[in-house]
């Protein structure tokens, strides 16, 4: 093969990759778009991708009593303004944060015990429990949240933080993920630990978790993005109080009250809710595409 | 060591968690699809079959079950050759590869949900880019003959492109014919990356020199070495790549609940939504808890499909 040949190949494979970039980036592009434009100019499509930022006003504004000049704005400032004050968008950023953390935090509290027994001590039924965690990986969320359901609203927990987070308080991909990891780790450094003097549950803590922290931040990645994102878990057990809504849930929500232009709002707080992950992964993409397709079997 | 009793309190949480949130569950699904049960009643009737009799019987239920089959049979066939293909297309650029990498997988990333909307927006027929795109093409000519078929003697106004010219182009959430396809659409969207990340990991896993060897025994194109070493050598992530994304195109959720609701008329009513719908917001927990058992049986089927093939050992080491 000569080299203009080899150029030529190169050049088509760039062509199909740009065409392919062009429609994936697409809802991004118009996300972001749609953000920044005034609602005549998300109407008529025009104004390209940041659009005029002519002076609008806001009508509502002038309705609540407040003057002109109050309420004249560029348009990228009333979508954000609005995105912030018509939903409390600040506080479902705030319940994302407060869920995913806490369920983060459980999840390894209950799995790295678990996992350090079914790894590197002995006694009788650990194969039993080792099996029922294979099991366990079996079952599908969607599978359970009917009867979870129902528990949780018979014992009147529904719209709470609690139904939030109580699901996912035990990963079983996460007990056997880390029991994976801990089987790599060397007999003697528990034995040294143990002629320390140190009793198994401070083995745990200081010594295994330190080793840990690789797989640990894989797992974390995953259980965040996982949490972040998720939509089904919140619509069902979430069903009226807008305080408890996490971000997906309060978008949702944002787009059925929508009435007539809020077009641009509501894209200003899609994109305030994807920014935090996508800027994440921007910065850290190696780690989270280990994290995501590591535990990619659930 | 083996005498103490550390074990105990080390594995006791994990245990009943898992009895009390994920096996326990299952069984009360399975107990309450042989009953009427709603929440909030005291009581309940045993109907035996009747709920599974229903899932078989009632056209509503037939038209679940064709949604969501069909959702799986589009997203996992596009979904896994895109993933397969641009993975081979970035492990043979000189420059370049990363960026891509990182543009196909923010779909993964990205909340679905917020997404769904931005796609709803972008195919709308009146504030949509991707409409208003498809019409001004109708004025350029060589790009109307491609799409018309006219180039090769088609007649214009047969076509989906032509008549749409003229009548305007398709509601790609509306029309009963599409919705489907656009929410499947959105599914390949968001799943090509997650399988091209998982094919350019098995890539790498494959040795260099049997591509000489192959050579050497006469596979001289392309072709023939992808046919005789790649895909062979890529067995395992084959099986991994295809359950994976079957076993997600069967929860899919999200975007049906927030683009389509399971419309228009039933084109779109995937078991999930199903599922949510009857057992959750019409409080129709006996029927809710069949679709629940009948989706658990099509996904164990699969993750053991998986179990099996990876038993079998498809791949060649």
């Amino acid at each position: 093969m000569n080299k203009s040949e080899n150029w030529y190949s190169e050049f088509s494979k760039h062509m199909i990759l740009l065409f392919g970039t062009i429609i994936v980036i697409l809802p991004f592009y118009l996300m972001l778009s749609f953000s920044f434009k005034s609602p005549a100019e998300i109407q008529s499509i025009s104004g390209g991708f940041f659009g005029n930022q002519a002076l609008m006003t806001d009508n509502r504004c002038l309705k609540a009593g407040k003057s002109k000049e109050a309420c004249t704005m560029r348009p990228v400032i009333y979508n954000y303004s609005a995105a912030f004050s018509e939903a409390p968008l600040l506080r479902y950023l705030l319940n994302g944060v407060i869920v995913t953390l806490s369920i983060f935090f459980i999840q390894v509290i209950v799995a790295l015990p678990c996992a350090y027994a079914l790894a590197k001590l002995k006694f009788w039924g650990r194969d039993v429990v080792f099996g029922l965690v294979i099991f366990c990986l079996l079952i599908p969320v969607h599978a359970i949240a009917l009867p979870l359901y129902l528990m949780l609203a018979k014992v009147g927990l529904t719209n709470t933080y609690a139904s939030l987070v109580i699901p996912w308080t035990i990963s079983v991909f996460g007990i056997f993920l880390m029991r994976q990891f801990f089987k790599t780790v060397p007999d003697d450094l528990i034995d040294a630990a143990r002629m320390d003097g140190m009793s198994e549950f401070s083995i745990v803590w200081t010594v295994m978790l330190p080793t840990a922290i690789p797989a640990l931040l894989a797992f974390g990645i995953f259980s965040v993005v996982a949490h972040w994102n998720d939509y089904f878990w919140p619509r069902v057990v979430i069903t009226g109080d807008r305080d408890l809504m996490t971000p997906p849930l309060g978008l949702r929500m944002f787009k059925s009250d929508m009435d007539g232009n809020e077009y641009g709002p509501m894209m200003a707080a899609a994109t305030v809710i994807v920014a935090p992950l996508v800027v994440a992964f921007l910065l850290a993409q190696r780690r989270f595409i280990e994290g995501i397709t590591l535990t990619g079997m659930k | 060591m083996t005498n103490s009793r550390t074990h105990i309190a080390f594995v006791a949480p994990a245990i009943i968690l898992m009895l009390v949130i994920l096996i326990f569950p299952v069984f009360v699904a399975a107990t309450l699809s042989f009953t009427d049960y709603s929440l909030g009643n005291k009581t309940f009737n045993w109907v035996s079959w009747e709920n599974y009799e229903a899932l078989l019987k009632r056209s509503s239920y037939k038209k679940m079950f064709s949604a969501s089959l069909t959702y799986v049979f589009i997203v996992v066939p596009f979904s896994v050759v895109l993933g397969l293909g641009s993975a081979l297309l970035l492990s043979s650029l000189r420059f370049g590869s990363e960026i891509y990498k990182t543009i196909f997988f923010l779909p993964v990333m990205a909340t679905l949900l917020a997404m769904a909307i931005a796609w709803e927006f972008t195919v709308d027929p009146i504030i949509g880019v991707a409409n208003a795109t498809l019409k001004s093409g109708c004025e350029v000519k060589w790009f109307y003959s491609l799409m018309t078929g006219s180039w090769r003697g088609g007649e214009p106004l047969d076509s989906w492109y032509g008549l749409g010219c003229v009548e305007g182009m398709p509601n790609w959430l509306g029309d009963r014919k599409l919705a489907l396809g656009t929410i499947s659409f959105i599914g390949v969207w968001q799943a090509f990356g997650f399988n091209m990340v998982l094919y350019l990991a098995g890539l790498t896993a494959v040795p260099r020199e049997l591509y000489n060897a192959a050579q050497m025994d006469g596979a001289d194109t392309a072709w023939k070495r992808f046919r005789l070493v790649t895909w062979p050598m890529l067995g395992p992530s084959h099986v991994f790549v295809v359950t994976i994304t079957s076993i997600r195109s069967f929860q899919v959720f999200d975007t049906v609940e927030a683009l389509t609701q399971g419309g228009p008329s039933k084109a779109t009513y995937v078991m999930v939504y199903a599922m949510f719908e009857k057992g959750i917001k019409q409080n129709l927990v006996g029927i809710g808890s069949a679709i629940t058992i009948v989706f658990l049986a099509f996904v164990l089927i699969l993750t053991l499909t998986q179990v099996y093939f990876v038993n079998r050992r498809v791949h060649y080491s």
